[in-house]
């Protein structure tokens, strides 16, 4: 077709005989079919690691913060470290979906909506950690600057983590936002297509009654554009204020300038890692594997690849600049020669090797192209993220400035039981989310199906041949086409 | 006016909330966690005392740091004995205008209410006829000194009670100072 020009290097993202029609039902198939065993038993151990979790966290806040490891030195250990490792791995959802989107990055299409689903879920987990790791959690709502009976007694907003509560709920409330516009005319998709009359209603009422119209998809990607331009600035501020948290301290090693960008990018480096672990699992399970190819999987490497350089190279930097200061207090900092030996060495070593060494494997091609390796590395840098911040709250803390207040963390079942809680209730959102809502932007995903598609892009740029018409149903379409093969694909 | 429905049935809910609050008992407390004292408050009942309050009575004879103990026993030998020798301790340089002015100041609120504010007896009691018998500072039988006015206030005399739980040493040494000036002040009408 003479009036469109891809280059021909491009790779596929749509690959097989799809037609429009087809992607409906491969993304509706999954939301209108039943859920098998597999998905029952999966959404059943992270039901009951949900309510372990939720126990823990009852007895917790009625029992008090002392059930926990912490001690007097150490105030913040699983609790602060969970809450980061969450929050990093809600970023990549954004970064997905808006700044990729202000790329013009089509393959972020068939992974936006998943990253953005687990951005929202994630955000969750992470904002229950603010509240249950307070004393007095019943009064949380005192951190709102709201006039009150106390002569008006407000919040002092030179605190981070006051600048969290705000970072983190404008974080969620926009994301929610920006993934709802986008599932919009999904839900008018499932809508149209449902003949139970409940299912009817219900994405009636998911779908706003979206028709649509011209002027309607035309303002669409305007709100689109208009709020990845908003998320993405977001998606650096969030991260920036939780690294505030430890950045603006005098604690040596969280006393660092570092911080801000490092911890994007940490988040970044976790969140994809996070995407990954879970789309690789989706397509296979969800049938998706024309949409979430190897090729996503491959760019995915990439960005892990890119944003675990600039970790890596940060944690160069922190490791010089303590012997660089010169200041003693920088010996035992998390990246230094106390950390890499002292009591702490294997949360360092783990560190390295999890966020350093491994994930450089992702430079030989045939391993970020293996879908194997890929979960495996994303798996271990899930773990290294989490060392990461574990390694930056706790070894700080542990080794402070005086040698009489040096202690050791060591958590208790009910850190442990509330992180499981919190992945419990993740995977029961996520699960929940992949039987209920269209997994992929169909609506997006058709809009790259000529471009990107295998079968076009074969018909065009190999046979040279008009795509004209190509992508109907064969069914209802009186196109005698090009490819006599698709009536077959489709009506399979 | 669906919106003034809406606000209307959110006030309607809040008036009801409002009052359940009964005026006769104390209100509702949201998490009182440090309102109620783990220690003992001065007049808090607490039953671990034999007569159910905390303020208990210190041992007799034992002098606390700061006070001094009156040697004058409340009889009437005592209270000869402090008409004739008692006197004030304070420096004479210290018995400024400002001192008097204490004095009155703490007159006009334990004493005045029956002696009248020129201590001629003739206070708002005695006025109303509540209580009689209230002699005049200037009567001649009586013949106040500092020390005996001293030795009344501390101890009460007749029909007159004790006003040593009410106003320290320090005080009625102001006050007695100040009664003699409006002895004086009596006695050269």
């Amino acid at each position: 077709m003479a009036s469109h020009y891809e280059a021909p290097i491009r790779e596929p993202l749509v690959t097989g005989e799809k037609s429009y029609h087809d992607v409906t039902v491969d993304i509706a198939a999954p939301v209108e079919g039943r859920a098998n065993k597999l998905w029952w038993i999966a959404f059943s151990i992270a039901l009951v690691a949900f309510l372990w979790g939720i126990g823990c966290i009852i007895y917790t806040v009625s029992t008090g913060i002392g059930v926990w490891g912490l001690n007097k030195t150490i105030g913040w250990a699983w609790d602060i470290t969970n809450f980061v490792w969450w929050v990093g791995i809600g970023h990549a959802g954004t970064l997905i979906s808006a700044v990729l989107l202000l790329f013009r990055q089509k393959w972020r299409m068939a992974v936006n909506r998943s990253a953005e689903a687990m951005t929202i879920f994630s955000v969750v987990q992470a904002g229950l950690f603010p509240i249950i790791h307070m004393g007095r959690p019943w009064l949380a709502y005192w951190v709102l600057p709201i006039p009150n009976q106390f002569g008006s007694l407000w919040v002092n907003f030179n605190s981070p983590l006051l600048w969290d509560v705000f970072a983190i709920s404008t974080y969620l409330s926009v994301s929610l936002v920006f993934w709802w516009t986008g599932l919009l005319p999904d839900f008018a998709m499932l809508r149209d297509r449902a003949v139970k009359p409940f299912q009817k209603k219900i994405y009636s009422l998911l779908s706003f009654g979206w028709t649509g119209r011209a002027k309607d998809w035309q303002r669409f990607e305007e709100v689109s554009l208009v709020l990845a331009g908003l998320a993405t600035p977001l998606v650096l501020s969030v991260h920036t204020i939780v690294s505030f948290d430890f950045a603006t301290s005098v604690v040596a090693g969280w006393h660092s300038t570092i911080y801000p960008p490092y911890f994007v990018a940490g988040a970044i480096f976790s969140g994809f890692a996070m995407v990954l672990t879970l789309l690789i699992i989706m397509r296979k399970v969800s049938n998706l594997e024309a949409y979430i190819t190897r090729v996503h999987i491959e760019y995915m490497n990439k960005v892990i690849l890119l944003t675990g350089g600039v970790v890596s190279v940060a944690y160069i930097t922190e490791f010089f600049i303590a012997w660089y200061s010169g200041t003693n207090y920088e010996d035992y900092t998390y990246l230094s020669i106390g950390a890499a030996t002292g009591p702490y060495w294997w949360a360092f070593w783990a560190l390295i090797i999890c966020n350093f060494i491994v994930p450089q494997t992702l430079w030989v091609k045939k391993l970020r192209r293996n879908f194997t390796w890929s979960f495996i590395v994303s798996i271990i840098i899930n773990i290294g993220m989490w060392f990461e911040r574990f390694d930056i709250i706790v070894i700080n803390l542990s080794k402070g400035h005086l040698p009489s207040s040096w202690s050791m963390f060591s958590p208790t079942f009910v850190d442990v039981g509330i992180y499981l809680g919190t992945i419990g209730f993740f995977f029961v959102l996520f699960l929940l989310y992949a039987r209920t809502f269209p997994v992929i932007a169909q609506a997006e995903i058709k809009t790259i199906l000529k471009s990107s598609g295998e079968r076009y892009k074969r018909m065009r740029d190999v046979e040279g041949k008009s795509i004209a018409g190509a992508a109907a149903d064969p069914r209802t379409s009186n196109y005698s086409g090009t490819n006599t093969n698709s009536s077959d694909q489709a009506t399979k | 006016m669906k919106v003034f429905g809406k606000i209307g049935m959110v006030l309607g809910v809040a008036a009801i909330v409002a009052s359940c609050h009964d005026k006769r008992s104390p209100n509702y407390q949201f998490m009182p966690d440090m309102y109620e004292p783990i220690s003992y408050e001065t007049y808090q009942e607490s039953s671990a005392f034999r007569n159910g309050i905390s303020a208990q009575l210190p041992v007799e004879g034992t002098v606390a740091r700061g006070h001094i103990p009156y040697e004058y026993p409340n009889t009437l030998e005592g209270y000869a004995a402090a008409k004739e020798n008692l006197t004030n301790p304070t420096p004479a340089e210290e018995i400024t205008d400002e001192y008097l002015n204490e004095g009155k100041q703490l007159y006009g609120i334990y004493c005045a209410v029956c002696h009248g504010d020129k201590g001629d007896g003739q206070g708002i009691l005695v006025e109303r006829e509540k209580l009689l018998g209230i002699p005049s500072y200037d009567d001649a039988g009586r013949a106040i000194t500092a020390g005996s006015i001293y030795h009344v206030i501390r101890y009460g005399l007749n029909a007159m009670g004790s006003y040593a739980n009410q106003v320290n040493e320090e005080e009625r040494w102001k006050v007695t100072e100040y009664v003699l000036t409006l002895k004086q002040d009596l006695e050269s009408k």
